[in-house]
């Protein structure tokens, strides 16, 4: 596996080494299951924690991976519990549990590390104006979405270890020497109909073209005002679940492989419904 | 999606198992008892209750399966906090052609429903029109998958 393999159209700079290096020890499945598990599945997680290593648009990779740390540490926390059981999650104060976990200690802001563990514990209640005033707390709804892209791809990979009776994979170690966040917002991005601003539903322009290649969806253009935030969602679920670019989506006659399509759909169904997602 | 899928194959298409994890034992797809169970059992984080679901579809649907199911589940932990951390709407036509299903389910009763339009008269009269047509669609491709 190349450094462009990997990154496809990220910009690089001198990482590549000790990326190429830290994938392949990561995710040994075949040592740890007897249950055979598919190669590009394999590959997808390793680039993931290869994205997670590295600065990304808004975040710096310590930032990322004490995001991912703080994510991680919401599940046992007693103060998201307490939220949970409430009648508004926003009614309850109070300090995380595991927050320095990753020594994520004053890396980021604290309304990051809440971000986190909300997003975790409990999406279905989050708010557009809870949004809107992260931003007077330190994380722009740009920098919000990227932490949203972390969270989820961490807690996506990590339910599949749950699932299959897996460890936890540890956590990358940041890229030494990584590149300064881009901090480059899409000239075309604008809030319309969501929390957050996201690309038109048209084929975006210039460096943006590859995201989506036409009228799409809005969960895919969700994130897009983090480009790199789709390219990595797209790259997860191509293994985890259908081919956005083979037209896989609109084949409802066949799954992908063992699973039918319907198979596949009543397990998607259930998951969002056990998380009171309508969407 | 799942609704569409069951329709190519010509059946009777039974949604309860999606809210009423208990009635997936009466759902015509295969496996769906043991699916729903692994489904619940690793969102619920019990180790001992994740491995006997496991174990279960695995001996029901083999190893590979297995690992695709947790593959899915691990896809849709993933797109469910996408969808309710940046406050999408359902696109416009899903919107229309699952009014009643989200009725029927109870799927209104969940805190992220408020973020859904309302569905006009002439979009409800137009989905009823195109139903029918659709069903047509997705059995053919369903013949057309099976031959």
């Amino acid at each position: 596996m190349t450094v462009a393999d990997v990154f496809g159209t990220l910009e690089l700079c001198a990482v590549e080494v000790a990326i190429s290096m830290s994938l392949d020890s990561a995710f040994q499945y075949a040592a740890q299951l007897e249950d055979p598990v598919r190669a590009d599945l394999v590959e997808s997680h390793r680039r993931s924690w290869a994205r997670l290593a590295e600065s990304g648009t808004w975040w710096t990779g310590p930032e990322r991976i004490a995001i991912a740390a703080a994510s991680r540490a919401a599940i046992d926390c007693a103060l998201c519990r307490e939220r949970k059981e409430a009648l508004s999650p926003f009614s309850v104060t109070g300090a995380h549990d595991g927050v320095s976990g990753g020594g994520s200690e004053g890396l980021v802001p604290e309304a990051a590390i809440d971000a986190a563990h909300r997003i975790v514990t409990d999406a279905s209640r989050l708010s557009g104006t809870w949004v809107e005033g992260l931003a007077e707390q330190g994380v722009s709804d740009a920098h919000y979405v990227e932490l949203l892209s972390v969270v989820v791809s961490v807690r996506s990979i990590d339910a599949f270890h749950r699932a299959m009776g897996l460890p936890l994979e540890p956590l990358p170690e940041p890229t030494p020497g990584g590149c300064e966040p881009t901090r480059r917002r899409p000239p075309t991005a604008e809030k319309t109909d969501a929390f957050v601003a996201m690309l038109p539903s048209r084929k975006p322009p210039g460096e943006d073209a590859d995201l989506f290649p036409g009228p799409a969806p809005y969960v895919i253009r969700a994130m897009s005002l983090v480009p790199d935030a789709v390219r990595w969602l797209k790259d997860l679920s191509g293994a985890h679940y259908l081919s956005m670019e083979a037209g896989q989506m609109f084949d409802f006659a066949n799954g992908r492989g063992p699973l039918s399509r319907a198979q596949t759909e009543l397990i998607a169904g259930r998951v969002s419904a056990v998380n009171e997602c309508f969407y | 999606m799942l609704r569409a899928s069951i329709e190519t194959q010509g059946e009777e298409v039974d949604l309860r198992g999606l809210t009423d994890g208990k009635a997936a034992g009466e759902s015509s797809i295969s496996g769906a008892a043991a699916l729903v169970d692994f489904v619940e059992a690793t969102l619920g984080g019990n180790t001992d209750e994740i491995a006997v679901a496991r174990d279960l579809v695995r001996s029901e649907l083999g190893s590979e399966a297995l690992v695709d199911a947790a593959a899915v589940i691990g896809n849709f932990e993933r797109m469910v906090r996408v969808a309710d951390g940046t406050g999408i709407p359902l696109d416009a036509a899903v919107n229309v052609a699952t009014e009643e299903i989200r009725s029927e389910l109870g799927i209104d009763a969940f805190a992220s429903e408020e973020r859904k339009s309302e569905v006009a008269t002439w979009q409800r009269l137009m989905a009823r029109a195109i139903d029918p047509l659709a069903k047509i669609g997705l059995r053919w491709q369903g013949r057309r998958a099976s031959r």
